[in-house]
């Protein structure tokens, strides 16, 4: 919880005296209160895991969505405010296309990382508005695998391995111990949900994440039993790792 | 009274000064100026005396026939002794000693990571000595309204048999300055003749906030350097434990809040932890129950254990008896459920 910084959080175009803009660090807990999504990269491509809570068993769980497709070869995941999250991914699809329009050829993944951040800035520096409270992990393959995270304030940052939403350390902190450049697709995969396992403190069940692959040749999700085998494997460490603490 | 009763020593006194039978304009209203010298001066004229609550005692020395009420007593009734030690509340009552008897931790349901730092603090009120300098001083209680902290904080004074002082923060600001500071050392100095002991803080937010708004209050800084200097026990202060409770743990000044070794958050009742609440209070419920109680549990979610006493059971009660019916149902309890703004943001704006 935070207190209020003697109204130096009450516009966010005003700096504290410490030079700190408290609206855009609320912001960022906005993303906290989202759900974990993980982003992993390997020598050979990027996987995308999330966390999808299913708040009550009425609801259809296809329209709880954490990983959007972008484009052919990109993928985002998103934490945070959903409403905030779909305005984004809808401007990163446009900004997908308008880039294949003017130049007629696939967005690279920086390009979109970056674009997506300057909008995202923008809603920092003028009045009458607030930041989105969403973080986005955005993964794509272009030349190579890559693996941007963006945060409320437009920041962006490539990572090998991270993490956004509520189990963010949990995650970090597993990765930071066991992360190598030479994992295989499948061992990044098996990682990211034990870290979930982590980070939820549960085991993970099939229809509570989301799990993308995407590679040189495909970007695809993984579903039904190819999942199951992952989430099979994972459970068991999970389990472990559970009953250790 | 059994004779073998009369022959307990008792180990606390507390004392409330009355006044005399009769009064004339020439009486004077005696204070006790210092509390070691009326210890021995009350225990050379009262020893041996049998004493229990409500007993009136009369000063024949240098007040005679002025009267002081046996306030409390641990235990309850007993001989004045040479190891008795004696307490006369002020007049003013701002520093109350008890000598909590009703509660136990037994009855605090749920609460474990507060129950285990209680029983070390439990262990160091036995036997001080153990503990040298790393012992339990100072603990901050927060949480939500109503879950347990003052409950708790009484319950380790009862198990441990130790008196419980406390003092209501509001009382501390807001009349001359220098008041707050100097009620604070009075309080410290009545604990450390009393210790082993409990000294409670109630509602601290009110006199521990952060220096950034003591521009507002200017008053509490006083109180908040005052406290500093007992909570960081330059004289030692052996066998008093400090348990300080707050609704609102991050309106406390950092440099205070550093003091304190341990912060124990007290959480709202889970579901499984509401229903016990609800079996504890109906134990001695008047009416008859006829009512679910793992329904109405379901739906307090949010609910602290204060709450389903005061909001649910008490109201389920009164409505049972203004239709003047013998026993309760689910639908009086589940009527009283008031819609409770849920403290958490709605989870389907998050993914």
């Amino acid at each position: 919880m935070h207190l209020p910084q003697m109204g130096y959080d009450r516009a966010i175009t005003v700096f504290s005296p410490d030079g700190r803009l408290f609206q855009v660090e609320y912001a960022r807990e906005a993303v906290k209160r989202g759900a974990t999504a993980i982003g992993v990269k390997t020598k050979d491509g990027v996987i995308l895991l999330a966390d999808r809570r299913v708040a009550s068993k009425l609801l259809e769980i296809t329209t709880i969505e954490k990983i959007y497709k972008i484009d052919e070869h990109i993928y985002a995941a998103t934490s945070g405010l959903v409403a905030d999250a779909r305005v984004l991914i809808e401007r990163a699809r446009i900004e997908a296309q308008i880039n294949r329009l003017t130049y007629d050829e696939p967005i690279s993944v920086k390009d979109l990382a970056r674009k997506i951040c300057d909008f995202k800035q923008q809603y920092t520096q003028f009045g009458g508005v607030r930041p989105f409270g969403v973080s986005l992990l955005i993964a794509g393959y272009d030349s190579s695998p890559r693996l941007f995270e963006t945060d409320p304030s437009g920041a962006l940052l490539e990572y090998k391995a991270t993490s956004i939403g509520a189990g963010r350390s949990v995650v970090i902190e597993h990765f930071e111990n066991v992360y190598r450049d030479d994992f295989t697709i499948d061992e990044a995969i098996i990682e990211a949900m034990i870290a979930m396992g982590k980070a939820i403190e549960s085991e993970l069940k099939p229809d509570g994440i989301e799990l993308v692959v995407i590679t040189k040749d495909e970007a695809k999700e993984i579903t039904g039993n190819e999942l199951n085998k992952y989430l099979e494997k994972a459970n068991e460490k999970i389990k472990e790792e559970i009953s250790k603490e | 009274m059994s004779m073998q009763k009369t022959k307990v020593e008792l180990k606390y006194l507390i004392l409330k000064p009355l006044g005399y039978p009769l009064k004339a304009s020439y009486h004077e209203y005696p204070v006790v100026d210092n509390p070691k010298v009326f210890d021995r001066y009350a225990k050379d004229q009262w020893k041996g005396e049998f004493v229990s609550k409500g007993m009136l005692l009369f000063d024949m020395r240098m007040f005679p026939d002025f009267a002081f009420e046996v306030e409390s007593s641990e235990p309850e009734c007993g001989i004045i002794s040479e190891s008795t030690i004696i307490l006369v509340e002020p007049a003013n009552r701002e520093i109350e000693t008890e000598i909590v008897t009703n509660v136990k931790l037994g009855d605090i349901v749920g609460q474990e990571e507060a129950k285990r730092k209680v029983r070390v603090i439990l262990e160091y009120l036995k036997n001080p000595e153990k503990f040298g300098k790393w012992s339990p001083r100072n603990v901050l209680f927060y949480g939500p309204p109503g879950t347990g902290k003052t409950m708790t904080a009484k319950a380790l004074a009862n198990e441990a048999q130790v008196p419980f002082i406390s003092i209501k923060s509001t009382k501390l600001i807001g009349e001359h300055v220098g008041d707050g500071a100097r009620r604070i050392h009075e309080l410290y100095d009545r604990a450390s003749q009393l210790s082993p002991c409990i000294v409670f803080l109630d509602e601290f937010d009110a006199i521990a906030l952060d220096r950034s708004y003591q521009e507002l209050r200017g008053d509490v800084s006083e109180v908040v350097n005052a406290l500093l200097t007992e909570l960081d026990g330059i004289e030692s202060r052996e066998g008093i434990c400090t348990i300080a409770a707050t609704n609102r743990a991050e309106m406390i000044d950092q440099s205070i809040r550093s003091r304190f070794e341990e912060e124990i958050e007290f959480t709202l009742p889970t579901y499984e932890e509401r229903i016990e609440i609800m079996k504890k209070n109906l134990v001695d419920f008047p009416l008859k129950v006829k009512a679910k109680i793992s329904e109405v549990a379901r739906f307090t979610e949010g609910f602290s254990g204060r709450d389903i006493v005061e909001k649910i059971l008490k109201s389920a009660l009164h409505r049972a008896i203004a239709e003047g019916r013998d026993y309760i149902t689910t639908e009086d309890m589940l009527k009283s459920i008031t819609k409770k703004a849920s403290k958490t943001p709605p989870k389907n704006m998050f993914v």
